[in-house]
């Protein structure tokens, strides 16, 4: 099995000591650096690209949280923090783990069981958004629409929405052609979540999307659409 | 009044206008008499004095008013004797014979009562106050200390050393030793609950030292620290837990939420009246946002000094914070 890159973020040395102790037990993860705060692991991150980071909360300047919302593409993660019941609260509990410093042999020993359940590589890309005084990891795969609302996107995924601070057009620059299509003005759409394509009677398209959303696509959309389903 | 009353009701040449400036003369003279004393007494701190002390400047006091108050009186009357009966009466000094020892009997008489009941009164109200004073700086005193618990029981202050020191027990042995003695005479010290509201100077600077030298351990080359204090203040009292307050927050609000950390330096000086105690960190004061911990402390150095003390935190050129305690030395 390929290894997993490991990136450990941690403002104090000792700290960062301690988590490489606690890897050193498990030979399919590499440590491919540390980072004693935030700028410093986004360039690292930036250039070495790591699968996995093991990320210290409170931080000098830029926070734990903070960090992962200034990146467009965020690995896995798992947090580490000496005790942070509000942050610990904020999580979508499901989609990340954290250790409790000093971290318990066993407890890390679960955290890689589940790490190894849930991971997929190539990992998937995926951001961090704050939303409403919650943080979310929104993997783009599960996300089937996003609208456009004032300055903001509204991600749709599962059964939840967040929303993100970015105009449309940015957004549509950043995302993956091959998995999502502009169908108008406001919306794009998730090609792999659309269940059947209807001619309106005005030439027009309609989209109905496995979630049972009927959608509108624009003239000009129609067209590049009927394309692309062709080719 | 009564003589008024008397008059009215005995004399047959009673005159409302000058029984009124009598009653006004009389009353001018009794205000401006205690009004004096009132103001040299509270020049000469009367208020704050013992009781055996306090008596000892009571009886002369009444002497005084008394002499004061017979001379006014006599004047008093010998000029309305002038102005209203325009006969050529006695000269003064046969009037002030006449009439001195009974107005001073009586004066003396008025000045002792309104000198007892005056004193009688801010005697109570000091103890009344005292009291409260005394109580409220034992609360606040109990406060003090339990923040500092709260504080070394801080889960980010308390489970960031116990992973660094089991960093250390691996990494550096001796260190992790070093730690564990400092972190629990830390935490002694933190559960310590007596009534000492004051400590001496070393003891407190001791404790600041080894929170320091601990930090220090975990924040490596981040943290620089000096602490200067003139060896002649060892045993100067100050309020407990009062430096290792403000050198915590440097820590909190200065070296921790800066990459770079920098630079705490601890200063005890005395200057010509006072002792200045001063910690200075890098780092950007916030403005508003004194926590429960400065309030606790200014109000404590308040009640302990009777605003003798005085307490200051001031931003410097956007990247220094400089808290300052200035404490009476005499």
């Amino acid at each position: 099995m390929k290894k997993l890159r490991v990136l450990i973020i941690d403002d104090e040395r000792n700290a960062r000591a301690e988590v490489r102790t606690l890897i050193a037990d498990y030979s399919e993860l590499e440590i491919i650096g540390e980072a004693q705060n935030a700028d410093e692991a986004k360039e690292q991150i930036e250039q070495k690209n790591p699968d996995l980071l093991f990320l210290d909360i409170q931080m000098p300047e830029k926070s734990g949280f903070e960090l992962l919302e200034s990146l467009n593409k965020v690995p896995y993660v798992i947090f580490t923090t000496a005790y942070d019941q509000y942050a610990v609260k904020a999580f979508e509990v499901s989609a990340l783990d954290y250790l409790v410093k000093p971290i318990r042999e066993e407890r890390f020993a679960k955290a890689m069981e589940n790490l190894k359940q849930r991971i997929t590589l190539p990992a998937e890309d995926r951001i961090f958004v704050k939303d409403r005084q919650q943080y979310h990891f929104v993997t783009w795969s599960e996300v089937h629409l996003v609208e456009s609302m004032d300055n903001y996107a509204r991600l749709f995924y599962g059964d939840k929405n967040v929303f993100l601070k970015t105009s449309l057009n940015q957004l549509e620059q950043k995302l993956d052609a091959s998995m999502f299509f502009r169908i108008n003005r406001a919306q794009i759409v998730n090609l792999k979540y659309i269940d059947k394509i209807m001619p309106a009677p005005d030439g027009r398209l309609k989209l109905l999307l496995k979630t049972g959303d009927t959608l509108e696509v624009s003239d000009r959309q129609s067209v590049k659409l009927k394309k692309l389903v062709k080719t | 009044m009564y003589w008024e009353y008397h008059g009215y009701m005995f004399s047959p040449r009673f005159d409302w206008l000058q029984a009124a400036l009598q009653f006004i003369g009389d009353v001018t003279i009794l205000i401006l008499l205690t009004h004096a004393y009132r103001t040299f007494a509270l020049k000469h701190n009367f208020q704050n004095l013992a009781l055996g002390q306090l008596l000892q400047r009571i009886i002369p006091a009444a002497l005084i008013l008394g002499i004061t108050y017979t001379l006014a009186t006599t004047i008093k009357l010998h000029l309305f004797q002038v102005w209203f009966y325009r006969i050529p009466v006695q000269p003064f000094t046969d009037f002030f014979k006449a009439n001195a020892e009974t107005i001073f009997i009586g004066g003396m008489r008025l000045m002792s009562i309104w000198l007892l009941a005056y004193h009688m009164y801010h005697y109570a109200q000091r103890e009344i106050r005292v009291n409260r004073e005394n109580a409220r700086l034992a609360i606040i005193t109990r406060e003090a200390q339990l923040n500092n618990l709260s504080a070394q029981l801080n889960p980010h202050f308390l489970f960031n050393s116990l992973n660094n020191i089991k960093a250390l027990v691996s990494n550096n042995p001796k260190a992790a030793r070093r730690a564990i003695d400092l972190l629990s005479d830390l935490l002694r010290n933190s559960l310590y609950n007596g009534e000492q509201t004051l400590v001496p100077l070393k003891d407190e600077l001791n404790l600041v030292n080894d929170y320091l030298e601990l930090e220090k351990l975990r924040f490596e080359e981040r943290l620089q620290y000096e602490i200067n204090a003139d060896d002649t203040l060892a045993s100067f009292q100050i309020p407990r837990l009062s430096i290792q307050l403000l050198v915590e927050n440097a820590i909190k609000h200065g070296i921790a939420q800066r990459k770079n950390g920098g630079l705490i330096t601890v200063k005890v000086e005395q200057l010509a009246t006072v002792i200045k105690i001063t910690v200075q960190n890098p780092g950007e004061l916030i403005a508003g946002g004194n926590g429960l911990g400065l309030k606790n402390l200014q109000e404590r150095l308040d009640l302990e000094y009777k605003g003798q003390a005085e307490f200051a935190i001031n931003g410097q050129m956007h990247d220094i914070v400089l808290a300052t305690i200035t404490i009476p030395s005499a």
